[in-house]
């Protein structure tokens, strides 16, 4: 790894983002959709279920999306070629975008956070999940990332993603699946409903399993890259 | 410092005659071939991962001039500024342009700035100033004397005769047949002074025969663009084709004369009526600007430029 390469990248990426429609959109479309829904509702109260929705949605658009369309766009254009001459430069890159990425999911949550009602995440427990949340988010992101070969495959990779991920409590919601069945359970277990669960006073447990789904994505991520260098 | 010696052809490089390239460093080779040849040859230099620099690899369309150049300098490490390096590559007036508002030519430049910046001691390029201006010309020139200063060998690629002979210190020939110099001007002056004889009396009804298929095609004098040599026939273009001739340039040049043609180089011969612009690239290389559609640029030996000067400011 080379401090000098990952801010080069850095750098460059985050001048291209704040030029780029196609990453800044997603960044506003969840402080949108809060705005939506605090004016809709009229209660004191932001709705929990919204509220996740809108924040595991967030991740899974905003995080997840960012890095992938990053990297997607590079794959499809080639500006990588000569880049990559090493397994390290192509960490430089991830790590760099990462970085991208962690600045755009942090301006999209706090606003949108702000207008949910921040007091009831500012715990160490709610922060933890949040930044468990980020971390599971951004590797499965990077694993995609690293086999997208471009922008039009994107959408395709990230809309059932995030369906699934990102708007979890959205499903509960659509009584689509029985809550009691095998799939209500195992649904039960994914990681933004934990985050809910420990929102409504959960345990630690709640952590503690977030804590295993991110280190399965660290996993699959590890794999990917594997596979990617090998590939170069 | 680094010598590269390069055997190609043999059992895996079906196609490609085997010969064996030299390359020096603070030397510019130059390979002429056709567009298939060049093909293999790029083959066989990714075969020896050398890598070749086509021009087709991305560049960020949405960042300015500047960006791109201040990214690729900041991920190469590379010691020269960045406002030294758009100065370099004459893109200080386009610095905050975003690349997809610049021209080919622009583009261009950045990309040779890229591979500036990236190479190291070998470097290949592959039609590296196919369809640009005459200022990218000339900072690709520049570029490739940097290059051999610092010290590092440089090849370039070409499918045109003329470039070749513009770019390379050594300009080489690939056919089927296997790899030749082409000659170039030292060796040449004696040979053109000793065909200035008689003029001919009857020049009138003049005509040019060229082979097509089996046609034979009468061009008028006028009409030509320029002559060159190719395998030891001349060819003559006109409006961008090119028809081969059953005679050598130096039979050809002694009948043209009287029709205000001049052998302004080994392999050329040029219609001075033509001839819209001397374009100097430095001390000792110049080209002559073709007026037709292509915008030709044929070369023009050292020792001719005194002459050819002469000549127009007769006429």
């Amino acid at each position: 790894m080379s401090v000098r390469r990952i801010s080069a990248i850095f750098e460059k990426d985050l001048k291209d983002l704040l030029k780029n429609p196609m990453l800044l959109i997603p960044i506003l479309i969840p402080i949108i959709i809060a705005v939506t829904f605090d004016r809709v509702t009229r209660q004191a109260e932001f709705p929990l279920t919204a509220a996740y929705m809108i924040i595991g949605g967030m991740f899974a658009v905003v995080t997840s999306g960012t890095i992938l369309s990053m990297m997607s766009e590079e794959n499809e254009k080639k500006t990588l070629r000569g880049l990559i001459q090493s397994p390290a430069s192509l960490l430089d890159i991830v790590v760099g975008k990462s970085m991208v990425t962690g600045i755009a999911t942090l301006v999209s949550l706090v606003v949108s956070i702000l207008i949910i009602g921040i007091d009831a995440f500012l715990n160490v427990k709610m922060l933890a999940a949040l930044a468990l949340l980020f971390v599971f988010f951004l590797l499965l992101g990077v694993s995609m990332a690293l086999f997208s070969k471009s922008t039009a495959a994107t959408t395709g990779l990230l809309m059932p993603f995030s369906f699934l991920f990102g708007f979890t409590p959205m499903i509960g919601a659509l009584n689509i699946v029985p809550e009691n069945g095998i799939a209500g359970r195992a649904l039960e277990q994914f990681p933004v409903m934990q985050a809910l669960e420990l929102h409504q006073g959960g345990s630690w447990t709640s952590l503690a399993v977030m804590a295993l789904w991110t280190a399965a994505a660290a996993c699959i991520a590890f794999l990917c890259f594997r596979k990617a260098m090998k590939d170069h | 410092m680094t010598h590269v010696n390069m055997d190609f052809g043999g059992g895996e490089e079906e196609g490609l005659p085997s010969f064996s390239l030299e390359l020096r460093t603070a030397q510019a080779s130059a390979v002429y071939s056709d567009m298939d040849m060049q093909a293999l040859l790029v083959q066989g230099l990714h075969r020896r991962q050398i890598p070749v620099f086509d021009f087709e690899d991305g560049l960020y369309e949405r960042l300015t001039v500047e960006d791109n150049i201040a990214f690729y300098r900041k991920w190469f490490g590379f010691e020269v500024t960045v406002p030294e390096l758009l100065v370099l590559f004459e893109l200080q007036g386009c610095a905050e342009r975003p690349l997809r508002k610049c021209s080919e030519s622009e583009l261009r430049r950045v990309h040779y700035a890229k591979a500036y910046i990236r190479s190291s001691g070998l470097i290949v390029f592959r039609e590296p100033v196919q369809g640009v201006d005459v200022l990218t010309i000339r900072v690709f020139l520049r570029m490739l004397g940097r290059i051999k200063e610092r010290p590092a060998a440089a090849l370039v690629l070409l499918s045109n005769l003329e470039h070749a002979l513009l770019l390379g210190d050594l300009s080489y020939k690939l056919q089927p047949s296997g790899l030749r110099p082409i000659e170039t001007d030292e060796e040449e002056a004696a040979l053109s002074d000793a065909g200035k004889t008689d003029v001919p009396a009857s020049a009138r009804l003049f005509r040019i025969p060229a082979k097509v298929d089996d046609k034979m095609i009468l061009f008028d004098p006028p009409e030509i663009d320029y002559i060159e040599s190719q395998d030891g026939k001349a060819a003559i273009i006109v409006d961008g084709e090119t028809y081969m001739m059953d005679c050598t340039l130096a039979e050809i040049e002694k009948k043209l004369e009287l029709y205000g043609f001049y052998r302004c180089h080994r392999s050329y011969i040029v219609n001075l009526q033509k001839v819209r612009e001397i374009i100097t690239w430095s001390k000792n290389a110049y080209s002559l600007r073709i007026d037709n559609k292509q915008q030709s640029t044929i070369p023009l030996s050292r020792s001719k430029i005194q002459d050819i000067q002469e000549r127009f400011s007769l006429e």
